[in-house]
């Protein structure tokens, strides 16, 4: 397969390349001038290579003037334009052959530069000769050298993957050997790895040394049948064959900028050999991710079925391969080594087998136990490792079931600061936990953490929990349709988590939060900033049902909703009145379906008496001036408020003298009058100016204020120049007043 | 909810759904870990913490001579085994240990000359490497059969004809593990939770990387707690009336300034005294299991001997670690070293190390 794949990659490599070559060459032609002296020089250039094919055996060197001649005018040629295929193929030919001898064929070769492809024809024969004709070892050199410069422009490679053996045969001539091992490099398939072949290599180990030519060409053995033979490579050697080549391929990537050509890079750095010998240190040793190999030991019955077919992981090197593979993939032999990889992350995806995925657990599992429950350490790798294993999450859209047990144990001994993102990062992506046990696992841990932390650990506790939040309902959204969550027990008996359980379960979340959030606004002062990351999570909490179709609605609690109604900044406020917008969607929506489909579920009539309480304080305190009218929250005492000497306490949290948008008030009192000196902010209160400010504040990006008023404010304009009656409107279960 | 879409979703042959149906199986496998119900994944730690056992049978004496034969039995007895705990091994096969000798040679030899390729196949001179089935060990039906390892190989300047010596060996074993857990592996994992080593770390170091890469397992240091050391305490002393055991000694830590090390030797007939009396004080309490030795017997024994500590040298022991405890019949610390001294009292050991051992597992 691998071969029929390359083969088409090449073939249709080569004939676009000729296509970009005729377009480029046509483009070049620019002056008549050049054209001409082009003309003359193409039809020197074809009689020298026509010299070149008829020039017989023994045709004297020295003195040939016409040899001197028609070398210069291939020299200068190749030099600046390359040689087309046919040339190519001559001058190989005539070079090879030696028919006139060592000297002009050293002279062809240098100057061997193709301008586009390489025929396979050529090199193929050209290898033949090696064998037939006395040439000096120099030469030869000098020839692999050019094949191994030019090898991603051989047209084609099958010709030369059938003369193999032939080629390794080479071998053993002392001085082409690290030339002819990166050629068998390139060339080598499963087909061609055999025990002679291993043998030969290693005799010629045993008596060369550890050359890293032998050595790369032995691991890539190895690759392919790790039944044959063992290596490991220490850790100093460089990686890759040295570039043999640089004399030609300088002149090469001129040639080919020239002709416009895609410079091919891959030359000499398709190697590299990334495995590791065992890491000297004893530290962090859990921490290297497993290197891709291939299984050794096969099941014996599956042998005869399917091993044949089978395609090792660790020889897929490109994803179309994989998708042309997939049903035939052989998981590698250390599971681990799927995370380092991210071709082989994609077939993570898709892997069915549970002992598989039991097996990354495992080796997860014991790496973060090992290194951070056992020995706590801040180490370069630790974060890589986290960091590597937060992506591959990301990307899998799922955690991994061991490093959920990590966290639990975690947890409790943590002290909140070590690789901190890190590992708020992974606890975001568990799971849901059963209600029973939510509070043991998550709760108890995170409740102390946070009251023991910085203000930063608490906004990073709040992303983090909004996170998670966020991720159990798009999995309730996207499997609850699929899999009926909700069906009787008995289809699929205890396994799946019950809806009301994965409710519960969200339910006690939220209400964590809540509890969390109070208080943490009570000791950071309500740090506007923790305030910000609270409402983000009552952003995702607000939304439940409409967004994620999940038929619970949980209200923030008091210790939330206050603070951020009186909060000073009019960011809060107006996130606050986005949130209650969203809530009166979701509930009036709920409680529609609820009546059309008379489905057993329904949201809890305290949450609806909530709601309500809520829209109405809100709705009297930035609208309607009665801030303490009976029955709210907050009760002062008449004789407190009439000790405090603030006029009109009832309508200081108005849209106009709410300390978040006074500025805001005044502003447009000096655009609306800007001939009065004294401001009476009062003034805005009249039905006119009334529309405008909010008008004015609605463009002036506060577009929750504006949801809000426009869905649960209805104002009557009827009544004259008086302010239409307000009141918050709500289709909840009780009546406001 | 969709009847429509569902059935849509239930069609196999469309390639997406195949897609999704596998995202179900994962987040069920996700629900179902976090739910601890599954059979193949195991209970999960977090969830049903697995606790070392409160009470245990007390060491009946057993003739292993019987059984196992002698000379794997010297082997086990009278060095000090350096231990580690190991992850069920994936694929391993005990019918194919002859050619897990072949490759782990081959291995250990590529190791040793970096950078030199081995063939496999071949026969190393350097190192032998065997691994042999130790018959007779396993205590019940779901323990594994005991696996042995040894490596031969000649000393640097060794004559040419000088045998070869061994040179390093291991153990991989499961005495008494915890039924629930090896039956819920499935049959592709062979759990040998207990890996013990002797011989130089580096050879340690490669038999472990070795398996690591071929059966995809993880090895992780085994240290032996202040909790079990007790155990071990106890269930030596308890030997005493079969075999004696010379002396009782203890090594505690103290943290003091500067840190204080004691070592407490008891005489053996002073420990086994004590043994008793506190045996019989809490056999009074509660009528309990013959036979068994409970947890509350153990912390009470150690109790008295503190006590005993304290009225002679004022100094109290219960704020110390104990870090090690050695008896005729064998020695244990707390870096998790152990030394079985008498062929009798292996199962016991074993028993107990493996239970620390599957505490250890991540999942």
């Amino acid at each position: 397969m691998a071969e029929t794949l390359n083969l088409s990659d090449s073939d249709r490599s080569s004939s676009s390349d000729q296509s970009v070559t005729n377009r480029s060459n046509n483009r070049s032609l620019r002056i008549a001038e050049k054209e001409r002296r082009k003309n003359e020089a193409e039809d020197s250039l074809v009689r020298a290579v026509k010299y070149f094919s008829e020039v017989e055996v023994g045709t004297p060197v020295h003195g040939n003037d016409e040899l001197d001649r028609n070398l210069e005018v291939v020299e200068k040629v190749a030099f600046s334009k390359g040689l087309s295929p046919e040339a190519i193929s001559v001058l190989l030919e005539f070079a090879m052959s030696l028919r006139m001898g060592n000297g002009p064929c050293v002279r062809v070769l240098k100057c061997l530069i193709p301008a586009s492809v390489v025929p396979q024809q050529a090199v193929v024969r050209a290898v033949v000769w090696l064998n037939v004709s006395k040439i000096p070892i120099s030469t030869q050199v000098l020839f692999i050298k050019w094949v191994l410069t030019v090898f991603d422009l051989i047209d084609a490679k099958d010709q030369l993957r059938a003369i193999y053996g032939f080629i390794f045969s080479f071998i053993t001539e002392e001085n082409l050997c690290p030339y002819i091992c990166h050629l068998l490099y390139l060339l080598t398939r499963k087909e061609n790895v055999h025990l002679y072949r291993v043998r030969k290599l290693l005799e010629l180990q045993s008596k060369l040394g550890r050359q890293p030519f032998l050595m790369h060409l032995l691991s890539l053995y190895k690759v392919f049948c790790p039944e044959l033979v063992t290596l490991s490579i220490p850790s100093r050697i460089r990686s890759g064959f040295k570039n043999h080549n640089s004399p030609w391929k300088s002149v090469l990537m001129g040639v080919q900028k020239r002709n416009g050509l895609q410079v091919s890079s891959s030359i000499s750095s398709a190697f590299t050999v990334k495995e590791k010998s065992i890491s000297r240190k004893r530290k962090h040793c859990h921490l290297d991710l497993p290197s891709l190999s291939a299984v050794l030991n096969k099941e014996p019955q599956s042998e005869q079925t399917s091993r044949r077919k089978m395609v090792p992981l660790v020889q897929l090197s490109s994803f179309a391969q994989m998708l042309k593979n997939m049903h035939r993939i052989e998981l590698p032999a250390q599971m681990g080594s799927l995370l380092g990889s991210s071709l082989a992350l994609q077939y993570l995806d898709c892997v069915q087998e549970e002992s598989a995925l039991l097996r990354l657990n495992f080796w997860l599992g014991c790496a973060l136990h090992e290194e951070f429950l056992f020995c706590s350490q801040t180490s370069e790798e630790a974060l890589q490792f986290l960091n590597n294993l937060l992506s591959v999450q990301h990307f899998l859209q799922e955690g991994f079931s061991s490093s959920d047990a990590f966290l639990y144990k975690f947890l409790n001994v943590w002290d909140g600061s070590l690789l901190r993102p890190q590992i708020l990062g992974l606890l975001s992506n568990i799971p849901v936990i059963p209600s029973t046990q939510i509070g043991r696992l998550l709760f108890e841990p995170l409740t102390q953490l946070f009251f023991t932390s910085s203000l930063f650990f608490k906004c990073g506790l709040m992303e983090c929990l909004n996170n998670m939040l966020l991720k159990w309902l798009t999995w309730h959204s996207v499997y609850a349709l699929e899999d009926d969550l909700d069906i009787s027990l008995n289809s699929h008996t205890s396994i799946n988590i019950t809806l009301s359980g994965f409710k519960d379960s969200v339910m006690e979340l939220v209400h964590f939060v809540g509890r969390l959030a109070s208080l943490g606004l009570q000791l950071e002062g309500c740090n506007t900033l923790l305030l910000s990351f609270i409402l983000d999570f009552y952003e995702t909490a607000c939304d439940t049902f409409l967004k994620f179709d999940l038929p619970l609605v949980v209200m923030p609690p008091p210790g939330v909703f206050y603070p951020a109604l009186l909060a000073t900044d009019p960011v809060s406020v107006d996130r606050l009145a986005y949130i209650m917008h969203r809530y009166k969607l979701n509930l009036t929506s709920a409680k529609s379906q609820e009546k059309q489909t008379e489905q057993a579920f329904h949201i809890s009539r305290q949450t609806f008496l909530e709601f309500n309480h809520y829209l109405v304080f809100m709705v009297n305190c930035l609208w309607n001036c009665r801030m303490f009218h009976a029955n709210t929250d907050l009760h002062v005492r008449e004789e407190l408020l009439h000790k405090s000497n603030v006029p009109q306490p009832w309508a200081r949290f108005d849209f106009i003298h709410h300390p978040a948008f006074t500025s805001y008030a005044v502003d447009f009192h000096q655009k609306c009058w800007p001939g009065r000196k004294a401001v009476d902010l009062n003034s805005i209160k009249q039905s006119k100016p009334w529309s405008w400010y909010l008008e004015y504040l609605f463009n002036q990006g506060f577009d929750g204020l504006k949801d809000f008023v426009h869905s649960s404010i209805t104002r009557q304009v009827t009544s004259g120049d008086e302010r239409g009656d307000e009141r918050g409107d709500e289709r909840g279960d009780s009546q406001q007043r | 909810m969709e009847p429509l879409g569902e059935s849509v979703m239930r069609t196999p042959h469309n390639g997406a759904v195949v897609q999704r149906r596998s995202k179900t199986r994962s987040y069920r496998l996700s629900y179902r870990s976090c739910l601890g119900t599954t059979s193949r994944l195991g209970p999960t730690p977090a969830l049903t913490t697995r606790r070392l056992n409160a009470s245990r049978r007390a060491a009946k004496p057993q003739n292993l001579t019987e059984r196992v034969d002698p000379e794997h039995l010297a082997l086990l007895v009278k060095s000090e085994w350096q231990l580690s705990y190991v992850t069920p091994l994936y694929q391993f096969r005990h019918t194919q240990l002859k050619s897990y000798s072949r490759q782990l040679s081959a291995f250990i030899v590529a190791e040793r000359q970096q950078g030199l390729a081995v063939e496999v196949s071949e026969l190393q001179s350097s190192y032998r490497v065997s691994l042999s089935v130790l018959q007779g060990l396993t205590e019940s039906e779901n323990d594994p059969e005991t696996v042995l390892i040894q490596i031969h190989s000649k000393p640097l300047f060794a004559k040419q004809d000088e045998p070869q010596k061994s040179v390093w060996s291991g153990l991989l074993t499961c005495i008494h593990g915890s039924p629930e857990y090896l039956r819920s592996l499935s049959k592709d994992f062979t759990c040998l939770p207990l890996f013990g080593s002797r011989g130089p770390e580096y050879l340690s170091r490669v038999v472990k990387t070795w398996f690591q890469k071929t059966f995809d397992c993880c090895f992780g240091p085994l240290e032996i707690n202040h909790t079990s050391l007790q155990w071990f305490v106890a269930l030596w002393v308890d030997c005493h009336s079969q075999s004696n055991i010379q002396h009782l000694r203890m090594l505690w830590t103290v943290p003091a300034e500067p840190p204080l090390q004691i070592m407490y030797t008891v005489d053996p007939q002073d420990a086994w005294d004590l043994w008793n009396s506190v045996r019989k004080e809490e056999a009074a309490k509660g009528a309990e299991e013959v036979g068994c030795i409970e947890l509350q017997e153990v912390s009470g024994y150690l109790e008295a001997l503190k006590s005993h500590f304290y009225r002679h040298f004022r100094l109290d022991l219960s704020s110390g670690i104990l870090k090690q405890v050695s008896t005729a019949l064998g020695s244990a610390k707390d870096t998790g070293r152990i030394k079985m001294s008498n062929s009798r009292h292996v199962i016991a050991t074993l028993t107990l190390l493996t239970e620390c051992a599957l505490l250890k597992m991540p999942i």
